[in-house]
């Protein structure tokens, strides 16, 4: 204990001797580590947020479809229960949220144009939160229940339908016989999303109208359920599936839509990379300084091994100057991070790139998300890494022959 | 009662419709579909569509029996020839012998360009059966050529698959629909039928010349022109069928 007391104290006087270099070597740790958290966090955000929204817009963190429904989106797979059933089934069990919807591909047209959409059929009472909009901000108003005889589309396919709020569209698609079902409807409302493109791609109208224009009677194409965090749904899917026959299809999100599931995935990869990446380039200024810093003490430690001090109290020593030097830019480097994105977290306004975003599903608003798992697995890394990557200089310290070194000149 | 050929029918009278409060218009609307309609008919006419910087012609021969059936088959120019189509009901199929598949119409296409003219699939194919999806008012009545002109306005029902906000119909007191206009729902006129000529043939007198006119750009049209018509003639079911639209018999 006394001789770790001695070391510390060793080690930091050590230090500080040529505190210019100590210096410089602790801002590129800090540098280095405000990199690694500061970049993970913006890159965490972006994900984060493609993937609720993409969530949202699916939406359904488990859901229910005929087997074939994924492979042939069309009314042809409706699912084997009706809404009845599906209501008696579930609502025993007090599941979260939860909501049966009709989908299915069909076309929009207005006197001018026409476009392809997917036409959403749902009780709006069943799933007001989990829309991704807020039904209070449609302009107009958004269907009242199941029954309304309106529809409610994006105000962007609005403006290319060149069309608006009271004006009749007409949607067409096709019935289970492949026969068109076509029906005209009002618009009651416009909404608007994020990102712009999910304003083209949905139109709303009430389940029951969209079964009636259908003929498929209470039948609905798939069932939703929202639970509380969209990483940990494996509970809600046993739920669910424990329910339900080999006759459907029970899928957790990330089953449905592959590339959000796989990009969530691979970002925990992204940033063991990237800490290690920049550690990398670290480590070469650590080991330059350390080693810097025992070549220059030579014949002091020739000099301490020949008053008696063990070759492991001068490995021990040199590794503790390395891990002083690591923990204290590790300090600067997480709080100035900390410091950074904090103020950030409102929001940083990339709207000059929204369209690139957009693209990748991203909207124009990036949210950095600080992490605290970041943090730890960034200082763990750092500290581990730094351990080994001092080994060599202190081992090399530790293994010199007292008499060579005090001589050396 | 015959008709010339139910393309032709079918574009004139897909928007049109019986109506339920005013006995009057409702019926002379439907006299005028009960004009155009028949039991089979067999017809070649020419479509010409134009457009400001080139024009092209297609001579075509139609067959059609009842309100449903009809189908269309391509003669000129040689490098169309054969392009078929056929609808029955609501459906419709497409034919061309350089791929040779008959392809089924989806619902998603039935709103685009029926063989690249001003007409859309859905014209073509849509029948009478949307009669019933229009309200019907006599607007006025005129004396031309000493004959009584009707011109009626036909406004969808709400829940109707019309896209137009309404639509105003001259028809002529022997049934003749002289004009056909199609108003969007800020009532701006979006496209407009005109019956341009009007002849005795197949012993009726009927529209031999029409053209329908995009309204903010009259030098897009596209024209038919009835070159023979044939009525009631003896047509078997095994015409309107996919396998004929591949593989003509005649």
């Amino acid at each position: 204990m006394r001789m770790l007391s001695i070391l510390l104290r060793l080690a930091w006087r050590n230090l500080w001797r040529n505190h210019r270099r100590t210096i410089i070597m602790l801002s590129a740790i800090a540098v280095g580590v405000w990199a690694m958290i500061f970049m993970t966090s913006l890159t965490r955000g972006m994900v984060d947020q493609m993937v609720s929204d993409s969530i949202k817009v699916l939406p359904g963190h488990v859901q229910v479809h005929h087997p074939d429904f994924l492979d042939d989106p069309s009314i042809g797979n409706p699912l084997p229960y009706s809404d009845a059933t599906l209501q008696q089934m579930f609502v025993a069990l007090e599941l979260p949220e939860w909501a049966s919807r009709v989908r299915v591909p069909a076309v929009v047209s207005s006197e001018r144009e026409s476009r392809a959409v997917t036409l959403l059929g749902v009780d709006p009472l069943a799933e007001q939160h989990f829309s991704f909009f807020d039904y209070t901000q449609v302009e107009g108003r958004f269907l009242e229940d199941a029954n309304d005889q309106g529809i409610v589309i994006g105000k962007k396919l609005a403006a290319t339908l060149e069309t608006g709020p009271g004006k009749r569209i007409v949607i067409m698609t096709q019935d289970p016989e492949n026969e068109i079902a076509d029906r005209g409807f009002r618009i009651v409302g416009l909404y608007t999303a994020d990102p712009v493109s999910v304003e083209e791609a949905y139109a709303y109208v009430g389940r029951t109208t969209a079964q009636a224009m259908l003929g498929i009677g209470d039948v609905s194409t798939e069932a939703i359920f929202f639970g509380d965090d969209y990483r940990n749904v494996e509970g809600l899917y046993q739920e669910v599936s424990g329910l339900l026959d080999d006759s459907v299809a029970v899928q957790r999100w990330y089953e449905i839509d592959t590339y959000l599931g796989t990009m969530l995935k691979t970002m925990d990869g992204f940033v063991l990379v990237w800490i290690i990446v920049i550690f990398l380039a670290l480590s070469f200024g650590l080991v330059n300084t350390l080693v810097m810093a025992v070549f220059e003490r030579v014949r002091e430690i020739g000099l301490m091994l020949a008053l008696g001090m063990k070759p492991a109290a001068i490995l021990g020593q040199i590794i503790i100057e390395s891990m002083l030097l690591l923990t204290i830019g590790l300090a600067i480097g997480n709080f100035l991070a900390w410091a950074t994105i904090l103020p950030l977290e409102g929001g940083i306004d990339i709207s000059v790139v929204a369209q690139g975003m957009e693209m990748m599903g991203a909207s124009s608003v990036l949210y950095p998300k600080f992490h605290v798992g970041d943090m730890t697995l960034a200082s763990t890394i750092v500290l581990i890494l730094g351990f080994l990557a001092s080994l060599s200089p202190a081992w090399r310290a530790s293994r010199y022959e007292p008499v060579e070194a005090i001589t050396k000149v | 009662m015959r008709r010339p050929n139910a393309l032709f029918i079918l574009l004139l009278l897909a928007p049109l419709a019986a109506a339920s409060d005013d006995v009057d218009a409702r019926q002379i609307v439907r006299n005028a579909i009960d004009h155009w309609r028949g039991i089979s008919s067999y017809s070649e006419m020419t479509m010409t569509i134009h457009r400001a910087d080139w024009e092209r012609s297609m001579t075509m021969s139609a067959w059609t029996k009842g309100q449903d059936h009809s189908l269309v088959r391509v003669l000129e120019p040689k490098k169309d020839r054969g392009n078929g189509t056929l609808t029955d009901d609501k459906s419709m199929w497409s034919y061309s012998p350089k791929i040779n598949r008959v392809i089924k119409i989806p619902s998603s296409m039935m709103g685009q360009s029926w063989m690249g003219s001003d007409f859309s699939n859905n014209d073509v194919s849509r029948t009478d059966e949307i009669v019933d999806e229009y309200d019907h008012r006599l607007l006025d009545t005129s004396v031309v050529d000493s004959m009584t002109v009707y011109d009626i306005e036909s406004i969808p029902l709400e829940d109707a698959a019309v896209v137009w906000g309404r639509e105003v119909l001259r028809i002529r007191e022997d049934h003749i629909v002289l004009e056909h206009s199609f108003f969007d729902q800020d009532n701006v006129l979006v496209k407009q039928l005109k019956t341009l000529d009007i002849a005795e043939m197949g012993g009726r007198t009927v529209a031999t010349r029409q053209r329908m006119i995009k309204a903010d750009d009259p030098d897009e049209w596209t024209e038919l022109a009835v070159l023979t018509v044939d009525y009631d003639v003896d047509l078997p079911d095994s015409l309107f069928t996919r396998s004929s639209l591949r593989n003509p018999r005649d």
